[in-house]
């Protein structure tokens, strides 16, 4: 019986090892060139569409600056577990780290490391203290153009009716600031009644399941208006549900799924926060920085801008060039078609990032 | 061989094969990237895996029980907004400590009482109890993170020490969560109380039969599991310095997976605390090297699953095996 046992105990230990070795062959190939500068990319969400647009921006910016780059991040958004991915890159001796900072349990640990002299910076979520600069939009003033853009399609100050919100993670600070935007200019109009704000959850099924049932709730509702990446879709799909439906639905980024509703004329706008920057301008800030020996422990912002979509309408910031929905479609799906449209952006913003850092206090102003 | 030269032979611990497999894992990251292996960095690994451990450690006991309990990330993060919003209130940092914890043991003991009044699996009371464990946060907190900022509160021993303030040459966490190991060890394994949870977990009518107050243990079992999740949030709000509304969200697998790697049936009647524990630095490991070694964040869920699934899998052909000889 012991000899069975350890038979089968020396197989697991073999089979284990075998496979970390074999994990370790699919080991990015950037991997393998130690001279190169490394810079640590981390995410709060691995497979979410917009986080992807944001990690091949990244992954844009260190093929364009000869750098290896290492994403990582937890499965499902959790402040200890991203802290803990953080801290482990560090460990392993990479040159600069990148990382959203989705929650405030990370503020004392990530302060630690750039204590270290570990160059950092934040992009898409502020961690509120953090010594690093961040790329983000303005998430109260993006909250405050979207409730305005709603007001103004359901006639304005003089509305009467009730308009649904959801946030899809309650609690995220960039969502809450999102959301506080949002109802400060929906409150321009005393007739509104804000129906929630709902969880509507972050997970594509159930975001169109919670979609679905408030719109069942609520079905004279005059707006449905989303705070994350997947509503836009969902409430595309809830209004294609249920034909004739006048709800507008609106909310946040540039997703395909999001483009798609867009176009069918389920949902009505779609405000972007231009991934392209949130990816690309970290790594380049990063790199530019250890290259040029320039300090950035100091928090600061950087803007990423915000894009204002319609089915008939792309504003897009920093004067881009001007951009129709067709193309905006496109681009989407196309990396190559994204890196060639920012180009302009790259040689001018991107590249001049130090005269473009500003107080932290405007990110939330 | 005679019986009794059989029974003076050393016999290794029912961990060993686990502890192999966490100093082989080390090796083989260590190999391929040395700064892996540096003391200060195995050291931080440990200490940030710490609180993941301790909860394997205890619910150990419920799974040696039969049972098992969906709800202790929730009730860490509830004991730590408890404990949180108390000091933010002005509440001494002591107290609001005994508060946090005491949080978390009435809302294990609210598990317990529900299983044995409605007769259900622990499971099944746990899936609706941790929705509203997770609410009651959401509603304390306001949904936003809790975080004592004040420099008097700051300046506290609690959080200077947990939070690296202080140097020592070990992390105080980690210090106190070998501590509570043993504590659990010798409690499960040494106590009538950890005898009985055995006993109900290995044939629950026998025990009943035999006068084990069976309802009794299994209120204090998840008062105990509640007592540890409270401990393992009143240390997360000193360790990071602040409570999110998502902390302990993610905790359910990792902690399983580390009892169950360690040597804990999911079938109950058996449980080794300590294996629990290396079970969460193989976790941890795992996570770890997966950084280390560059693994594309695409592969390192598929990397990590697989291997856990692996590990449990071989477990349970050992056991399999064992169980057919004997």
């Amino acid at each position: 019986m012991i000899k069975v046992m350890r038979r089968s105990r020396w197989t697991a230990v073999a089979l284990t090892a075998a496979m970390v070795v074999t994990a370790a062959g699919v080991a990015t190939p950037a991997q393998a060139a130690p001279k190169k500068l490394t810079i640590g990319f981390v995410v709060h969400v691995i497979g979410n569409p917009f986080i992807n647009q944001i990690i091949e921006a990244a992954k844009m910016a260190a093929k364009d600056l000869n750098v290896n780059i290492k994403v990582t991040g937890p499965a499902g958004a959790e402040g200890d577990a991203q802290l803990t991915a953080v801290q482990n890159l560090a460990a392993s001796g990479v040159d600069g780290i990148a990382t959203s900072v989705p929650a405030a349990s990370m503020v004392n640990g990530l302060n630690a490391i750039i204590k270290t002299g570990m160059p950092m910076v934040q992009f898409n979520g502020l961690g509120v203290g953090v010594k690093a600069p961040y790329v983000g939009e303005k998430s109260v003033e993006s909250g405050r153009l979207l409730g305005k853009m709603v007001l103004d399609k359901i006639g304005g100050r003089t509305a009467k009716g009730d308009v649904i919100v959801g946030n899809c993670f309650p609690g995220f600070p960039v969502l809450e600031n999102r959301q506080k935007g949002v109802l400060e200019s929906l409150k321009k109009a005393p007739g509104i009644k804000i129906v929630g704000p709902s969880d509507v959850k972050v997970d594509a099924a159930a975001n169109f399941a919670a979609w679905q049932g408030l719109l069942a709730a609520n079905p004279d509702a005059l707006a449905m208006v989303g705070l994350c990446a997947p509503d836009v879709e969902s409430i595309g799909k809830v209004n294609a549900a249920k034909p004739g439906s006048k709800t507008i639905g609106a909310g946040y980024d540039l997703t395909t799924g999001n483009l798609e509703a867009l176009a069918n004329g389920t949902a009505h706008i779609s405000l972007g926060q231009t991934p392209f920057l949130q990816g690309y301008l970290p790594v380049y800030v990063l790199v530019d920085s250890i290259r040029n020996k320039i300090k950035i422990n100091r928090a600061r912002f950087l803007d990423s801008g915000t894009e204002i979509v319609t089915a008939t309408k792309v504003v897009q910031p920093f004067g881009s060039a001007p951009l129709t929905f067709k193309k905006l479609q496109k681009m989407s799906a196309s990396n190559k078609k994204t890196r060639k449209y920012y180009d302009k952006l790259v040689k001018t913003y991107v590249k001049d990032w130090r005269k473009n850092l500003k107080p932290i206090s405007e990110e939330s102003a | 061989m005679s019986e009794k030269s059989k029974s003076k032979r050393f016999k290794f611990p029912e961990e060993t094969s686990v502890i192999f497999a966490l100093l082989l894992l080390i090796g083989i990251v260590g190999a391929m990237r040395p700064n892996f292996l540096k003391p200060e960095n195995l050291l931080n690994l440990a200490a940030s895996y710490s609180i993941s451990a301790l909860l394997a450690g205890c619910i150990v006991y419920l799974l040696a029980m039969g049972e098992i309990d969906l709800s202790f990330g929730w009730i860490l993060n509830l004991s730590a907004v408890v404990a949180g919003l108390a000091m933010i209130a002005g509440v001494p940092v002591w107290l609001s400590i005994i508060l946090g914890i005491f949080a978390g043991g009435m809302m294990g003991a609210i598990n317990g009482a529900l299983t044995v009044l409605m007769r259900l699996p622990l499971i099944i009371v746990t899936l609706g109890t941790a929705s509203i464990f997770q609410g009651i946060s959401l509603i304390s907190n306001k949904s936003g993170s809790v975080v004592p900022t004040d420099e008097k509160l700051r300046s506290n021993i609690f959080f200077r020490t947990l939070g690296g303030d202080i140097d020592t040459p070990i992390p105080f966490i980690l210090i106190f969560v070998v501590f509570c190991f043993v504590l659990l060890h010798l409690t499960l394994h040494k106590t009538r109380f950890g005898y009985r949870i055995l006993a109900i977990g290995s044939n629950p009518e026998a025990a009943r039969l035999a006068g084990i107050p069976t309802k009794r243990i299994k209120i204090l079992a998840c008062t105990l599991m509640g007592v540890v999740s409270g401990i393992g949030g009143v240390l997360f709000l000193g360790f990071r310095g602040a409570v999110d509304p998502s902390t302990g969200a993610n905790l359910l697998l990792p902690v399983v997976a580390a009892a169950i790697i360690g040597g804990t049936p999911l079938s109950g009647g058996a449980g080794t605390v300590w294996g629990s524990l290396y079970g969460a630095l193989i976790v941890g490991v795992i996570g770890v090297g997966i950084v280390f070694l560059g693994i594309n964040a695409v592969w390192s869920t598929l990397v990590t699953g697989l291997v856990i699934i692996f590990a449990i899998g071989i477990d349970q052909i050992v056991r399999v095996r064992k169980n057919r000889i004997s």
